[in-house]
């Protein structure tokens, strides 16, 4: 996948999806029931009726959760940085809710005895939620032994908690990666688990889910959405900007299927047989294929 | 001036959403502009009951974050236009929103719709004060055992407090049969301990829960029912016309009765 065309800037790189959702503005005080027919390059395909509703070709939201990865032997909990979530709207509570759900996805293939290194960075932390953490890593068998923190309060409370800390700003590959550019994709993320309602999974990289993505859960990437599994939440794909995101389901019967700023829903009607199933961008806009008629170079006809 | 009323209960599962919704659509089909606001966060169900949920692509949340314009986060019904939802958002807590930016909402919404309804959640925690905040009425939902009713007194009393005057009272799933039997309690005895004026009485109906599990507001069903026609006397009772309550008492097989007979004389 060509990571360059994950640009944050939307609105360069999207004159197809644009007129798209331009021309489904105006079709706003139409109601409904316009089952768009098949475009005809996907004969066998689901239709999907493109919506009504406007999805801005503006900024695409996109909220920063923490990052989990390996790297040296040891697992890195990255938090987001001021940055990238204010204080006012950063809620512990959330981060150790989703540190849990994301700790139980990966269960299977961690060692036990893992040593983990928290990065702060300029996030503010104080010794009890140090301490909340360690507890919620201990049931998971994971032990926090670092802290990386750039404010003197945090640093403090790792030291009183009895982790070592690393002081140093920037400029070395710790955090290269969670700086304010998104841009390369991060490692793919896999998780085991079921999105449920409410569930809310957002990732800077591709996401593969071995599960299903139950209505009301939703799954946010920056790269594509493969599910093995049933598909009945909300993906959205390329969520910066990058039309040539795919998602992929076992079962495709989505909510809604977003791919960049396009938008599309299911139909109403419910379907009687599933196949594996892959949403991509068309000028016309999201339509679903066969995941065994589609073709990488399929992809290619379309965006040369 | 803009009605701006809550529906709100205390208890759980005792229809506040049911009766958001079929109101809502009640009002709607009279001619009035109505917005129904979702304030269950975390929980959100009003978009499933008015089978709204695929349309929704921003929600309260957002438009709070102002990363979308209110029009934009606004999901106008597949049926009727003169309803709007604005969804809750799923992935949040009640802790998401405070009681002012509430009112920022509600307010906002007012200056372009008749009614506003919002759809409170469960409880007496945030999520109960971030719905009852914007609103100058409020529907009380309850059904006829004590734990309901005793937890519709509790919130009458909170909804004082808040300054919430204009309190309304709706008696939800009631069985005529079982009130008779003596098994039940009956209008009478729920109102006696709340001492809140009535505005309607909702017999306990088994569409409710096809209606619900199709996304099809009761009131929009063309076979009439009894709920249907309840919810449809609630919506004219707060135009303040005087609507005789129902006669549930003559149970729906004195329907089917009647029926029955009339197509007996036509066969004889």
């Amino acid at each position: 996948m060509n990571s360059n065309a994950a640009t944050p800037d939307i609105k360069s790189n999207s004159g197809l999806t644009e007129t798209e959702s331009i021309s489904n503005v105006a079709d706003v005080e139409v109601n409904s029931s316009h089952t768009s027919s098949d475009s005809s390059d996907n004969t066998d395909l689901t239709d999907l009726s493109s919506d009504e509703l406007e999805l801005s070709a503006q900024k695409v939201t996109y909220s920063y959760q923490f990052q989990l990865k390996t790297e040296a032997g040891r697992l890195l909990l990255i938090l987001p940085t001021e940055s990238q979530v204010p204080a006012a709207e950063f809620s512990w509570s959330e981060i150790c809710q989703q540190l849990k759900q994301r700790l139980h996805a990966g269960e299977r293939w961690r060692e036990p005895q893992t040593i983990m290194h928290l990065v702060c960075a300029d996030r503010l932390l104080d010794s009890r939620q140090l301490q909340e953490l360690a507890e919620i890593l201990n049931t998971h068998q994971i032990q926090l032994k670092s802290v990386t923190a750039w404010r003197r309060q945090t640093a403090i409370a790792a030291v009183t908690n009895g982790y070592s800390v690393e002081q140093q700003q920037p400029e070395n590959s710790l955090n290269s990666a969670h700086h304010i550019s998104p841009n390369p994709l991060a490692d793919t993320l896999y998780l085991e688990m079921t999105v449920r309602s409410g569930g809310d999974i957002r990732h800077p990289g591709t996401v593969v889910i071995f599960g299903d993505v139950n209505p009301g859960g939703m799954v946010v990437a920056n790269g594509d959405i493969l599910v093995w599994g049933r598909l009945r939440g909300i993906a959205h794909a390329g969520a910066l900007g990058n039309q040539q995101c795919v998602i992929m389901a076992l079962q495709m019967e989505p909510t809604q299927l977003r791919i960049a700023d396009a938008i599309a829903r299911a139909p109403e009607k419910s379907l009687l047989q599933f196949f594996p199933e892959v949403a991509h961008m068309t000028p016309q806009g999201i339509r679903i294929v066969r995941a065994n008629g589609f073709s990488r170079s399929q992809l290619s006809k379309i965006y040369p | 001036m803009t009605r701006i009323i809550v529906v709100t209960s205390g208890k759980g599962g005792v229809g506040k959403t049911t009766v958001s919704a079929n109101l809502g659509m009640a009002l709607a089909k009279i001619g009035r502009q109505v917005a129904l606001v979702d304030a269950d966060f975390g929980l959100r169900n009003l978009d499933l009951l008015l089978g709204l949920e695929n349309r929704i692509v921003y929600t309260a949340v957002e438009v709070l974050a102002k990363e979308c314009r209110l029009e934009q986060a606004l999901v106008k019904d597949k049926r009727q236009p003169n309803l709007v939802l604005l969804p809750a958002a799923q992935n949040r807590t009640k802790d998401a929103v405070s009681p002012e930016q509430m009112k920022l909402l509600v307010s906002t919404l007012a200056a372009k719709y008749q009614y506003v309804v919002i759809d409170s959640p469960a409880g007496i925690e945030m999520g109960f004060k971030n719905a009852i905040a914007p609103a100058k009425e409020a529907l009380i939902v309850t059904t006829p055992e004590i734990s309901a009713v005793r937890d519709a007194d509790r919130v009458v009393g909170l909804l004082e407090a808040e300054g919430v005057k204009e309190i309304r009272l709706i008696i939800n799933r009631i069985r005529p049969a079982m009130v008779k039997a003596n098994d039940m309690m009956s209008v009478q005895d729920v109102q006696e301990l709340l001492a809140v004026p009535l505005i309607g009485v909702i017999p306990d109906d088994e569409r409710v829960i096809v209606s619900t599990n199709r996304g099809e507001p009761l009131v929009l069903a063309e076979n009439p029912s009894l709920a249907g026609a309840a919810f449809e006397n609630i919506a004219r009772r707060l135009e303040g016309e005087t609507i005789e309550f129902l006669d549930l008492d003559a149970p729906s097989d004195s329907i089917l009765a009647k029926l029955r007979k009339l197509l007996w004389t036509k066969i004889v």
